[in-house]
């Protein structure tokens, strides 16, 4: 019998309290006050009527410097605009009243005055001959990456099939279904706040850059989690509530409505990519890709996400000769953020859906096409990073028998399709983990907070319970605020268990270490429960842990020992880097899935009817929750598939700004998912554990768009696969 | 909005509200008032399910009914719903099935299978009640654990 999670039972009960059900004696409600146009600049931003209210504490730009005593944060931009709005709803002044009422109120009765200035809605509309020559010096681009290797233009030249298209993919939200939320507390020169965040330390840093505080004042006490994917990344409402409880000497709660959500969510945004791929003799001799993406109102300088994102689009695929050049747009919406393996399924969706095209083009059999260009364990990518114990091969392989055997039994109208997708699992993030070992069990402290896939509270013990042999039952993951904790940067980029897992391990190691000099043994111990008791193992022998503590051990509770992991970063070869920074991917895992769809050729509507993940996953860590990880972003993939695009009018304004007109994926549309670990390839977390937490999305477009492409001939370029657009597909079939 | 004085059973407790405004939810009446915060605050439009409660013993989302709309009746949360049998049936199967990632949907879940439970249990039309749980959104699960913990309570599967 597996060990069940530990946060079931409080779950299930409804005893959980997440940051959205904080409340403090003596709170007031806080609440924005709403930029009224996408783009202008700010003539009055004039509080007066919300401060004429009884007990309403109002705070804009102009109260910036004075409520944190005459200090300049470094960040970049400031809590409030001072000069210009960039986005529609940008909050531009905040407001903290007894109720929520009069907070509304008060945030209504704002007098703002703006000379609007013209709004940078679509990104296409600014380079209508794209790729323009001299595009890199816009003053609309927020960065720019350019890299090549070989002589791209002769292997065009002497190519017998060049195949070029265009693709469009569409901005994704997070949906966690629980709203931003926080509790501020000020008192003094400590800056205390609660919040349902992915990062507490991630949050205390970034408030101290807004708020121009030193980190040693601000106590960020991270709450439970209800879901994150990203959007629960860095700190959001924080500053603002931090100033709102600094202004009105109260606790102040400040939360988004489910509207605002949308409105002011970083999100993943709108792409267009051009795709160009040179064959001869049934190989690939050249990839081109030029990649526009809209990153909103993201600092210059500060994106990450061109560099980072446009590797994907090369896919795991062997490119000896490539050019890539992206270019970060900015537009007036907000700025762009991470969505569960930021912007990864949309690369997997265009570079797999235009292998496909290739292969077809040049009259051979796409998977297999796909299956000869895959990196294999030892090679090396188009950036120079060696590819470690390589699992995908193998899940390609296992995939297409699968869909070989479900092709053979499916019916006209419906299709089977085939995708992968690769992810680059370690961040060089670093996290430490202090472990205290008694007779009664072992408690792991720790920083982060569990926001759901079970990476914190399941995998954490799951690693301690397979290094040391004490029973999950006997562990416990135990959360401390960031005045108490040792760091960890958080839950994201898949590194939970990859990182601090092997923090874990580490300081594990160090106290079987310490037991084994204790009892003299020279071969392998390990520990196990007795009765009421841990108790160390060497062969035969056995030896109580009550009876191996010193004296002072026993008053401090136990064996302490802690643990760290500063993830190495990977390195890159500069020699391709024309212009731009990339980023360095390291510890490949990748995975493969098999879709097949039923599509109703009349409307174009698709139904997922069946599915398959095959992932690298090193070691399987928790077999429960890698399974559950794999089966939730499925699901989540299918809604960037096919039905979710948060649409904005020229003029800026989000027009789905909700779950109603935004619509993600219900439980009648989810299908059944059969899931297979592909083991043996390790990675360089805890027992060759890789990370899990983003992998399971990323092929899903496209495993749906080749299915859709086998069912009917429909082959869409643009995300998601709407009816219209497959309808619309439906009237050009391929050849 | 004049105050309204409301009288209602929340989980078999008798409650008398006084200066409620008329305009109030009954999801913040729940949270904020009674504060039973098992009730969770989603979308307010309907659209995530994640406030489902019992009015009457009928699933309802509580941000789309105003208190004073269920003056007299009988209100069940998360709180009390382990007292049913339906319900702590419903709970038992989601724990056994580890039908849960972040949480912050299971209380509805909970709430709105528990009632269509209740409705129309009848093994032949279990499917479409489960469909019926598609105003329920799940971000983390995938719905697949959730569908295993439904049908462990399936009519005449004996379980749990």
């Amino acid at each position: 019998m597996t060990a069940l999670r530990p946060d079931l039972a409080e779950k299930v009960n409804g005893t959980v309290r997440y940051g959205a059900d904080l409340e403090a004696p003596g709170m007031l409600w806080g609440a924005l006050v709403p930029a009224p146009v996408a783009h202008g600049r700010i003539r009055t931003v004039d509080l007066a009527p919300a401060r004429a209210l009884s007990g309403v504490v109002a705070i804009g730009a102009a109260d910036l410097s004075k409520l944190v005593g005459g200090r300049e944060g470094d960040a970049l931009r400031p809590a409030f605009p001072h000069e210009t709005i960039e986005y529609l709803h940008q909050p531009i002044a905040a407001v903290a009243a007894p109720t929520l009422a009069l907070a509304r109120a008060a945030a209504r009765a704002v007098r703002v005055v703006v000379d609007p200035l013209p709004v940078v809605s679509d990104l296409e509309s600014l380079f209508p001959a794209w790729p323009p020559p001299e595009a890199s010096r816009s003053p609309a681009v927020a960065a720019h990456v350019h890299a090549r290797r070989g002589d791209v233009e002769e292997a065009f030249r002497r190519a017998e099939t060049v195949v070029r298209e265009l693709y469009r993919t569409a901005s994704v939200h997070q949906v966690a279904l629980e709203p931003h939320a926080c509790l501020a507390e000020v008192s003094g020169e400590r800056w205390h706040v609660r919040t349902s965040t992915q990062s507490p330390f991630g949050v205390r840093e970034d408030v101290a850059s807004v708020l121009g505080i030193p980190e040693s004042s601000i106590v960020v006490d991270g709450t439970w989690v209800g879901g994150g994917f990203g959007g629960k990344g860095s700190s959001f409402l924080e500053p603002w509530a931090l100033l709102l409880s600094r202004a009105s000497g109260r606790p102040v709660r400040l939360a988004l409505t489910y509207r605002e959500e949308f409105l002011l969510g970083r999100t993943t945004l709108p792409s267009v990519v051009r795709m160009e791929t040179a064959v001869a003799g049934g190989r690939i001799t050249a990839r081109r890709v030029r990649l526009l993406l809209d990153v909103g109102t993201s600092l210059p300088g500060r994106d990450f996400a061109t560099g980072y994102s446009i590797g994907f689009l090369l896919g795991p695929y062997r490119s000896p000769v490539f050019e890539v050049e992206g270019y970060a747009v900015r537009t007036n919406k907000p700025p762009f953020g991470p969505h569960r393996a930021p912007f990864a399924p949309q690369c997997a969706f265009v570079v797999e859906s235009h292998l496909e095209s290739v292969a077809r083009a040049a009259g051979l059999d796409p998977v297999a096409f796909k299956a000869d260009h895959l990196w294999r364990t030892g090679d090396s990518t188009p950036f120079g990073q060696t590819v470690a114990d390589f699992g995908l091969p193998a899940a390609l392989a296992a995939a297409r028998t699968l869909a070989d055997e479900w092709r053979r039994a499916s019916v006209p109208g419906r299709g089977v399709g085939v995708a992968v997708g690769f992810w680059s699992t370690s961040t060089g993030a670093g996290g430490e983990a202090h472990l205290v070992l008694a007779p009664s069990g072992l408690r792991i402290l720790q920083g982060e907070r569990e926001i759901g896939s079970g990476s914190v509270l399941v995998g954490l013990a799951a690693v301690a319970e397979r290094r040391s042999g004490i029973p999950r039952s006997r562990i416990r993951v135990e959360y401390a605020d960031t005045s108490r904790a040792p760091y960890d940067a958080g839950v994201f980029g898949s590194r939970t268990v990859g990182a601090l897992g092997r923090a874990v391990d580490e300081a594990l190691v160090s106290l079987l270490g310490s037991l084994r000099a204790r009892i003299g043994a020279d071969g392998p111990i390990s520990l196990a429960e007795e009765g009421e008791e841990i108790v160390v193992r060497a062969g035969e022998r056995r030896w109580p842990l009550s009876e191996l503590l010193t004296p002072a051990e026993r008053a401090a509770g136990g064996i302490h020992a802690g643990g760290k992991h500063y993830g190495r970063a990977g390195t890159l070869d500069e020699r391709v880097v024309v212009d731009g920074a990339f980023y360095p991917y390291t510890d490949f895992t990748g995975a493969a899935h098999v879709a097949e769809v039923a599509v109703d050729p009349a409307t174009g509507a698709i139904r997922v009817v069946r599915y398959a993940a095959f992932h690298d996953v090193g070691t399987v860590i928790d077999a429960p929750s890698a399974r559950a990880q794999v089966e939730g972003g499925v699901v989540m993939g299918l809604g960037t598939a096919l039905t979710e695009e948060a649409i904005w009018s020229e003029d800026g304004r989000l027009l789905n700004a909700g779950l109603v007109d935004y619509r993600i994926p219900t439980l009648g549309e989810a299908p059944p998912i059969d899931v297979t670990f592909v083991e043996g390839y390790p990675g360089a977390g805890p027992f060759g554990a890789k990370g899990l937490g983003e992998p399971p999305i990323i092929p899903v477009p496209a495993a749906v768009a080749s299915a859709v492409r086998a069912a009917v001939g429909a082959h869409a370029t643009e995300l998601p696969l709407t009816p219209e657009r497959i309808a619309r597909a439906l009237k050009r079939p391929e050849p | 909005m004049t105050p309204v004085a409301i009288r209602l059973t929340v989980n078999g407790r008798p409650e008398s509200l006084v200066d409620v405004p008329s305009g109030e939810r009954l999801l913040d009446t729940l949270r904020w008032r009674l504060s039973l915060k098992g009730t969770k605050e989603g979308c307010r439009t309907g659209g995530c399910g994640a406030c489902t409660v019992l009015v009457d013993g009928r699933s309802t989302l509580s941000c789309l009914t105003l208190a004073r709309e269920v003056e007299g009746s009988e209100i069940t949360t998360i709180e009390g719903v382990g007292r049913d049998g339906t319900g702590a049936r419903v709970q038992e199967a989601f724990r056994a099935a580890g039908a849960v990632q972040c949480g912050y949907c299971t209380p509805g879940f909970v709430m709105a299978l528990t009632g269509l439970l209740k409705e129309r249990a009848r093994a032949d039309g279990f499917d479409a009640l489960l469909e019926d749980l598609g105003g329920n959104l799940c971000r983390c699960t995938g719905y697949a654990a959730i569908v295993r913990a439904a049908a462990a309570l399936r009519p005449g599967t004996g379980a749990p």
